[in-house]
């Protein structure tokens, strides 16, 4: 089975560990991904704030390469997807002009939503290696992978479940929370910080009130937000896992150096020492 | 007596300062709905919008009042307002509202008419980033996160002000942290495809190199 890949750009900076993370799960789950060739960024929330034909047409670009790769596209940044079904959307009106060409017949897959399908839980369930238990965990989807619900396809956008499904099929104890779409605040913290705060610090006062062990997130900005807070804070620290370095720990052999591992700001490591997950 | 006549006086001026309700006809909300297609009118002003707002404590004008505003045409005090800039497009407002309006759509919709507008953004940090954001795009077709907060704090008055708050310092704490992660990508890619990019953008907007 073979995919085309759209990284985005999150995934070549700060989301460099989910990127290896899901070159690692990949591969172990025998899917090839194919990085779409020479893709651009799909203009994210500044493109769709200052100019509609920016956010129209700089995902219908990857779109075109993707369609002319004649695969299905899988995307793991929640804005990406949510940027690239939208342009898709926009496409399949036919009245907007782009200059390439381009259908938008493209199925465009969020990478939780694909790899939640009962096919690929059974392949994860039947792969294990090291089943995660007694790991309680909590699940974060944010906004833009599930709103607004008729661009990103998800019916239970009020209380999805494909983290949950994954995070299961690796082992873990998931909890169910009420902050599941809750924003995290996005990228306000450039300009306003404070409210950045408030917003963070609200779901993470919540998941620990919640009694997680951790959260499982699958957005590059929720994962920034809700690790970088926690710079400064004293007192436990509530490591933030991408759903694909779960899986990575599930699926996959961790060597002595755990460099993978250690690449948050809340470290894991010791928080998976003393579930017995490492040795 | 006297007092009273002070009184009336400050009163009937507050009564002028105030804006007159309905005085200035729909074309505003004919034109919003037009170009948005969402349904404006139906809005009968429950506020279910404003309560699932995560930010609405943060904004001057609440959502469910960007609505009314439309419906009597105050435009200059919606494109002046905070909300057009602190609203996270998050879409909770639209997928709650019983009556289907689209509020986030519109409030993305009024943040580009203040793009376009001779309005001073009341959040004006918030507005120079989504700003510096496209410039980077066109610079490299990809968006590298260390080059494109160095742009923005090149832009006049941001550095001032983040080193007056203490963010500046905050920053560069967080950037060694991630670069000590491996997480900072200092040299940036260019795309092959950022030429065709910055043409699209340019023949667009009409202007010739
Ligand atoms: S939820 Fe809808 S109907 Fe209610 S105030 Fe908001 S826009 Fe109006
Ligand atoms: S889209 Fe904007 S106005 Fe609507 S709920 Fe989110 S932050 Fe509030």
């Amino acid at each position: 089975m073979k995919l085309a890949f759209y990284p985005g750009c999150s995934l070549e900076g700060m989301a460099r560990d989910y990127a290896d993370s899901i070159d690692a799960v990949f591969r172990s789950l025998e899917i090839g991904l194919v990085e779409i060739d020479d893709w651009s960024c799909c203009g994210a929330t500044a493109a769709h704030s200052l100019s509609e034909m920016m956010a129209v047409a700089l995902p219908a670009r990857n779109i075109a390469a993707a369609e002319k790769m004649g695969l299905d596209v899988v995307v793991p940044c929640a804005n990406c997807f949510n940027r690239m079904r939208f342009s898709q959307a926009m496409i399949r009106k036919g009245i907007f002009d782009v200059p390439w060409s381009v259908t938008g017949k493209t199925r465009i897959h969020d990478m939780t939503r694909f790899l939640s399908r009962d096919d690929m839980i059974e392949k994860i369930r039947r792969r294990l290696l090291r089943p995660l238990s007694g790991l309680k965990l909590i699940s974060y989807y944010g906004c833009q992978m599930v709103r607004p619900p008729r661009i990103t396809g998800f019916t239970d956008y009020e209380n999805p479940q494909t983290l949950d499904r994954l995070a299961a099929a690796a082992g873990a104890d998931v909890l169910d929370w009420s902050y599941k779409t809750t924003c995290c605040g996005a990228s306000i913290g450039i300009g306003r910080r404070d409210i950045q705060e408030a917003l963070t610090r609200k779901l993470l006062a919540k998941a620990v009130r919640t009694g997680a062990d951790a959260i499982v997130v699958s957005c590059p900005l929720c994962q920034s937000n809700l690790d970088s807070i926690q710079a400064d804070a004293g007192g436990r620290k509530l490591p933030i896992f991408y759903f694909t370095e779960v899986l990575r720990l599930a699926l996959t052999r961790v060597g002595r150096s755990q460099r993978w591992l250690r690449t948050h700001i809340a470290d894991p490591v010791p928080l998976l020492r003393a579930r017995r997950l490492l040795p | 007596m006297h007092d009273n006549a002070a009184h009336r006086r400050s009163a009937r001026s507050d009564v002028n300062r105030r804006h007159r309700i309905g005085d200035r006809g729909d074309h505003f909300l004919r034109r919003v709905e037009g170009e948005t297609g969402a349904n404006l009118s139906a809005c009968y002003q429950c506020e279910r919008c404003t309560n699932a707002c995560p930010v609405s404590a943060f904004m001057d004008v609440k959502p469910h009042q960007v609505i009314r505003y439309i419906q009597l045409g105050w435009r200059e005090t919606l494109l002046a307002s905070s909300t057009v800039w602190v609203c996270l497009s998050c879409e909770m407002c639209t997928t709650y509202c019983p009556n289907e309006v689209g509020v986030a759509e519109t409030i993305n919709h009024l943040r580009k008419m203040a793009t376009h507008s001779t309005i001073r953004p009341k959040e004006p940090h918030l507005a120079v980033f989504h700003q510096t954001f496209l410039e980077e795009l066109q610079r490299f077709g990809r968006v590298n996160e260390f080059w494109l907060m160095g742009a923005l704090n090149l832009k006049p008055g941001v550095l001032k002000d983040k080193i007056r708050s203490g963010a500046l310092r905050q920053e560069i704490e967080l950037g060694y942290t991630l670069w000590r992660l491996g997480k900072l990508k200092l040299i940036p890619h260019r795309c092959k495809a950022v030429r065709g990019i910055r043409a699209l953008y340019r023949n667009r907007y009409a202007e010739k190199d």
